[in-house]
């Protein structure tokens, strides 16, 4: 056993289990953070996998993301502390199925494919740095450049959704200050 | 060896960090001052609200500390004294310092008071406000090092500190870090004045002490972090590297927290006006002078 | 023998079969965005498994990667998009009461 599974399978497993701790807890603030931590652990992995500038990326990123997830919860959940153990789900034997075959194909797949030799010179992290940026204002600059459009667009299209019609009135909520972009929230 | 000198500058970095606090918010300087209020903390009693998320409010304080001792392990005090030399050190301190945010909505969470709730979820507001403009800098003096390694940012400021080549992105950085540590003005979350302390209002005892000590390291990361962007790191003339370290570090932390005292405190959401319409203009015509200055003028 | 490959498939196989559960048993749209989010994690997870076992030359794989990480942005910032607008007009995000959109 290698250093490196110990801690692809500590990482691994952590990921996975604070996945399910996702759907089990009530509280939806908690939710919001398992999947953060379970994103966290997949950074680690990629760390351990000695893809640096990915992990640190992934890290980085899932931390915001997943905290933006956790108001989003609290402001459209019925019952964000979990308090009133409210039930959420349908469907229930439909998606349990459908979940356990999806894991149980991945692993088969994995299992029985033959992978063929394994890589083990990889280049070192600066060097990954320095290669992945010619890589991406080189050959694929027009990939990443799009990339770019479609978070612009994105960005765009979702303020767009979100903005309250300027011909629409008011949803006949009560008034709670003069803040109106706070005011959506209960 | 120079684990221990690390441990030991940290501790010492810290105790004057939270003397120089101290002077700013009460204007009296107390060199014991922090030795006192711990004391006086330690023998508080330890109060657990009522309903409160256990997990989350246990958590809350000590990942903060964690977060910001890890953002610390890139900063280099002189030629080979540095916990861990990353190849994407730049990176790594926005990444650490990503979870002050997890751990102030934590924080604000768990204790099921409104302050403090209110305090998190302002936290997570200032920090889109202020994100962009630690990463655009940021971004700049990476293109000047041509490289993401701490280390090879401060050499590459050997003929000309950060702050002169491009002053722009200092005081944006300088801005988004006060943000990012949430000293005085931006001191929304725990906003003494008006949210009653905030994120910090439910906290009492050895916890409350886990809270302040973890913002004290963040208040020193953060300007260890401006030190290493532009002002040159440990570059300086008679001195010692680690001596210049120490003096710029401290003297920064001073200059934030006894210059911000002096300025009222912003509104959240002018705080995200400012940031979004001048703030990440002015970022990104700074990566673009740079730009320009890198290929014209290479110091 | 390819071992770190296999378990590395095995713990993404895993993140996917979670995702999956979630995205479908879940009955609020948060949760079901959760749940994608954990799929594409898993896809994340993949690509740079592949990359690091199979493919370390080819750094184009750590370029996909970062694509991803784009998707996984923007189908959050336009989920929450829609939530919001959903919001507005009917006062839930239960995708329970969404029937009107099977037409």
């Amino acid at each position: 056993m290698s250093v490196q599974l110990v801690f692809l399978l500590a990482f691994g497993l952590a990921a996975v289990w604070f996945g399910i701790v996702v759907f089990r807890t009530h509280s939806m603030v908690r939710s919001a953070l398992a999947l953060l931590f379970s994103q966290t652990a997949i950074g680690a992995m990629f760390l351990v996998m000695q893809t640096e500038f990915l992990g640190v990326l992934q890290i980085m990123m899932m931390a915001t993301e997943m905290s933006i997830m956790a108001i989003f919860m609290v402001m459209f959940m019925m019952d964000p502390g979990g308090l009133g153990e409210m039930d959420m789900k349908h469907q229930r034997k439909l998606s349990l199925g459908a979940g356990i075959l999806a894991f149980a194909g991945a692993t088969a797949l994995a299992l029985l494919a033959d992978w063929g030799p394994i890589a083990t010179e990889i280049p070192d992290a600066g060097e990954q740095v320095r290669l992945l940026g010619f890589e991406l204002l080189g050959r694929s600059m027009l990939i990443f450049e799009s990339a770019g459009l479609t978070i612009l667009t994105a960005m765009i299209a979702a303020t767009a959704m979100a903005v309250q019609a300027a011909n629409r009135p008011e949803p006949a909520a009560p008034d709670r200050g003069p803040d109106r972009g706070k005011q959506h929230g209960h | 060896m120079s684990t221990v000198i690390l441990l030991l500058s940290l501790a010492l970095g810290t105790y004057v960090v939270a003397v120089l606090e101290q002077w700013a918010s009460t204007n009296r300087l107390r060199l014991a001052g922090p030795v006192i209020s711990a004391l006086r903390l330690l023998g508080q009693e330890n109060i657990l609200p009522r309903k409160s998320d256990r997990l989350f409010f246990e958590v809350g304080p000590v990942l903060l500390l964690i977060a910001a001792l890890l953002s610390l392990a890139i900063i280099p005090l002189a030629p080979g004294l540095i916990a861990t030399d990353l190849a994407t050190g730049a990176l790594f301190f926005n990444a650490a310092l990503a979870y002050v945010l997890v751990a102030m909505i934590m924080a604000g969470w768990g204790p099921d008071g409104a302050y403090g709730m209110i305090g998190g979820w302002r936290f997570l507001g200032q920090l889109i406000a202020y994100a962009m403009l630690v990463v655009m800098p940021i971004t700049t003096v990476a293109m000047r090092a041509e490289s993401l390694s701490t280390i090879d940012i401060v050499t590459s400021q050997e003929m000309l500190w950060n702050i002169a080549y491009q002053p722009l992105g200092f005081a944006l950085f300088v801005f988004a870090g006060m943000a990012m540590a949430f000293v005085p003005p931006f001191d929304l979350p725990v906003a003494t004045g008006e949210l009653a302390g905030g994120v910090e209002a439910e906290y009492t005892g050895a916890r409350r002490i886990v809270f302040r000590l973890g913002r004290m390291v963040l208040i020193l990361s953060v300007s260890s972090a401006i030190v290493v962007f532009y002002l040159g790191g440990w570059l300086g003339p008679w001195l010692p590297a680690w001596a210049w370290s120490m003096i710029k570090i401290l003297s920064v932390a001073a200059l934030m927290l006894l210059g911000g005292r002096m300025l009222p405190r912003i509104r959240e959401a002018t705080l995200l006006a400012w940031c979004w319409k001048l703030g990440i203009p002015l970022a990104l015509a700074n990566i673009f002078l740079v730009g320009i200055l890198v290929l014209v003028v290479p110091l | 023998m390819a071992i770190e490959l296999i378990v590395t498939l095995i713990m993404a196989a895993g993140l996917f079969g979670t995702g999956v559960y979630g995205a479908l048993s879940q009955t609020n749209l948060v949760m079901i965005m959760m749940g994608i989010e954990l799929i594409l994690a898993a896809g994340l997870l993949n690509l740079v498994a592949f990359w690091r076992y199979l493919h370390p030359e080819a750094i184009e794989a750590q370029m996909f990667v970062l694509i991803v990480m784009t998707v996984m942005a923007v189908e959050m910032a336009v989920g929450f998009g829609v939530a919001i607008a959903r919001f507005r007009s009917r006062g839930s995000v239960e995708m329970e009461e969404a029937r009107e959109l099977k037409g």
